[in-house]
């Protein structure tokens, strides 16, 4: 069987997708073993292995990681090359259409028919997804109030704001009330205030209403904020997989020193310790990585054995973003 | 943005079959369609047309009516001869309840399709492509087989809106203005009228998608259209009946092509049909199925599922 075309009763069809169909109680969200994909001579994934349980997860990784093809999978919209998975129980390589209907996807483009209204677009969205005609549209206006859209449900798509886009977007993913939202970049083109609303949104989508999320996006900040686990995607290949709050474990501490005097002998002396700089302006201000073990008291002791003086130690850990660029980092080029 | 935690309301209920996609992605397009003011300005003309070879043959029956009478008054447009009229409406327009009735009606309301589906084609289908809406379609639990159809569907009923419905209001017109004798009689030709409809429901609809989604845009679209179909129907005639050219040349004209299936459909000799000679059936069929598997061969390639996340 290809993608999409797999034989299934109708009984599986009418259940399939529903919170209540038994795939809220999977207790595995996705599982994939040795999954690669090829397109022709080049890599997309490499050898991912996953077992990801329901919750909300990040998928992070530079243009180019992978991340767009995992989730082309996951959608089952493309068959892997080699390696198999599941998504809810569901095989990836042969129940393409049952896996699109548990999940709900959120495109980063507009993906906008134009010409429709809010509610005929999120309503034609129910109907897609196999909806009975009357209850995709009394859906359609449940899901926009609820995303407070009531008011401009009945305008042209055309007319709407791009916060208006991203949660009508969200609102057509929703529609089936799918247990599994695929979401692509959910907070892209938004001002400070829609991104904040819209990640309220997310975090409430998963807490209070039990949705497992996989969250695709380059901004950390978004993973950080709602997210219990991520995954690190480059070269095709996973490069850190956990809990956000396990991850932040692995981190380096750092911290931020105001030193007076010559800095030469002090930094040399740092160096040795094993302590790395990452920044100085110059000006007596510095930034630097510590070793597993360290002891703040260190700085001082070096300070005065150098003659300089420390004018302010405090610490500054590792975000997120510094921890994935890092990881990046450390793990170089593709391999070829 | 607040959140309105207590409105969301979870959603049970069962789901339908795949297929059952196909209508509401046709309903959509024909809405689309619908709004399009211009839409409505051609299809009026389109009813023009039928209402002239519905009151044509309306007045064929009364004045066969009349034919005791030496000159009778035609409304206000003046007085006739009703053998005249019976004759000029019989076998000069044709409004006989012949296969060439319905040819005639059908060959003009085909000049009328042309039109709309040039102007409608790219909103219909380019702006998929051209606004990004693919992702939203391909991503939910349906093939590209149910989009294609339902696309088609789309083309298709606008296309029998305009020939196939009304060619078999005028069936029946004749047939309660004549006999019930007449249904009986001629009934080779009621599914002649559905055979020549759905020739032109599939050729042009498969054309239509496919030709929309390669250009994308309206401007494109009809100058593309009006090649296809005006360039070769001038050419044609020129290789055929000034150049002396093999009738086969005819073939490159597609709309000629339908025009003969349409024949065929409605129990019409090739000898007939004018501009004459013409190629074989058989010939024009070969090319009408050749385009549409080439047509539906592009169509399933561009909407390929890996176009939905970029």
């Amino acid at each position: 069987m290809t993608n999409g075309r797999a034989r299934v009763s109708p009984r599986e069809w009418a259940s399939a997708g529903q919170a209540g169909g038994g795939v809220t109680q999977a207790t595995t969200l996705i599982e994939l073993d040795r999954v690669s994909r090829w397109y022709g001579a080049h890599r997309a994934l490499h050898d991912v292995t996953l077992t990801l349980a329901p919750g909300r997860v990040g998928l992070l990784g530079p243009n180019g990681a992978g991340k767009s093809t995992l989730l082309k999978i996951l959608l089952g919209l493309v068959p892997p090359s080699s390696g198999s998975g599941r998504v809810l129980g569901r095989d990836l390589a042969s129940a393409g259409m049952l896996l699109r209907r548990a999940i709900g996807y959120m495109p980063e483009t507009d993906a906008l028919v134009p010409g429709l209204r809010g509610s005929e677009y999120v309503a034609l969205a129910g109907e897609l997804y196999g909806m009975p005609r009357r209850q995709a549209q009394r859906r359609a206006h449940e899901v926009l109030s609820y995303l407070e859209l009531e008011d401009a449900r009945y305008r042209k798509l055309d007319e709407y704001s791009t916060g208006m886009k991203q949660r009508l977007k969200l609102a057509q993913a929703l529609v089936h009330d799918p247990p599994v939202l695929l979401l692509d970049e959910p907070t892209s083109g938004l001002d400070p205030a829609g991104r904040e609303a819209m990640l309220r949104l997310l975090l409430a989508l998963g807490n209070d209403h039990g949705k497992s999320m996989l969250l695709s996006t380059h901004l950390l900040g978004d993973v950080e904020r709602v997210c219990d686990t991520v995954v690190i995607l480059h070269h095709g290949q996973v490069l850190r997989h956990g809990g956000v709050a396990e991850l932040r474990t692995t981190r380096q501490d750092r911290y931020r020193l105001q030193i007076q005097g010559d800095p030469n002998a002090f930094l040399e002396d740092l160096r040795l310790e094993g302590v790395r700089v990452i920044q100085d302006n110059g000006r007596g201000e510095l930034r630097v990585a510590v070793p597993a073990g360290w002891v703040s008291r260190a700085f001082f002791t070096l300070a005065d054995n150098n003659g300089v003086l420390l004018r302010g130690l405090r610490q500054d850990d590792e975000d997120l973003e510094e921890l994935f660029h890092r990881v990046l980092a450390e793990n170089g080029p593709a391999p070829v | 943005m607040g959140v309105h935690l207590l409105n969301y309301r979870p959603w049970r209920g069962e789901f339908k079959e795949p297929s059952a996609s196909v209508w509401p992605i046709a309903r959509v397009g024909l809405r689309m369609m619908f709004r399009f003011w211009p839409f409505w300005v051609i299809y009026g003309l389109g009813l023009m047309i039928f209402l002239l070879f519905f009151f044509g043959q309306y007045l064929l029956a009364w004045a066969e009516t009349q034919t005791a009478e030496t000159d009778v008054r035609v409304g206000g447009f003046g007085s006739a001869d009703p053998r005249v009229l019976i004759g000029v409406l019989r076998n000069i327009l044709k409004l006989n309840g012949s296969g060439e009735t319905y040819r005639n009606f059908l060959w003009y309301q085909g000049y009328i399709v042309m039109v709309v589906l040039a102007l409608a084609g790219a909103m219909l289908v380019g702006n998929d492509v051209r606004h990004g809406s693919m992702p939203f379609y391909l991503a939910k639990p349906l093939s590209r087989w149910h989009y294609v159809l339902g696309k088609c569907l789309a083309v298709a009923v606008f296309i029998n809106m305009m020939t196939t419905l009304p060619a078999l209001a005028l069936f029946v017109q004749y047939g309660l203005l004549d006999s019930w004798d007449y249904f009986l009689d001629h009934a080779r030709l009621f599914f002649g009228i559905l055979g020549y409809g759905a020739v032109l429901t599939v050729t042009f609809s498969v054309l239509l998608v496919a030709t929309a989604t390669w250009l994308k845009r309206t401007v494109p679209m009809i100058m593309t259209w009006a090649t296809m179909f005006l360039f070769p129907r001038l050419v044609a005639p020129l290789l055929v009946d000034g150049l002396h050219f093999d009738a086969r040349w005819r073939l490159i004209d597609l709309w000629n092509d339908t025009y003969l299936l349409g024949n065929w459909c409605l129990g019409i000799d090739l000898e007939q049909i004018r501009p004459s000679p013409q190629p074989a059936f058989a010939e024009a069929a070969a090319v009408v199925v050749i385009l549409c598997a080439v047509c539906l061969t592009y169509l399933l390639r561009r909407v390929r599922a890996f176009d939905i996340v970029k």
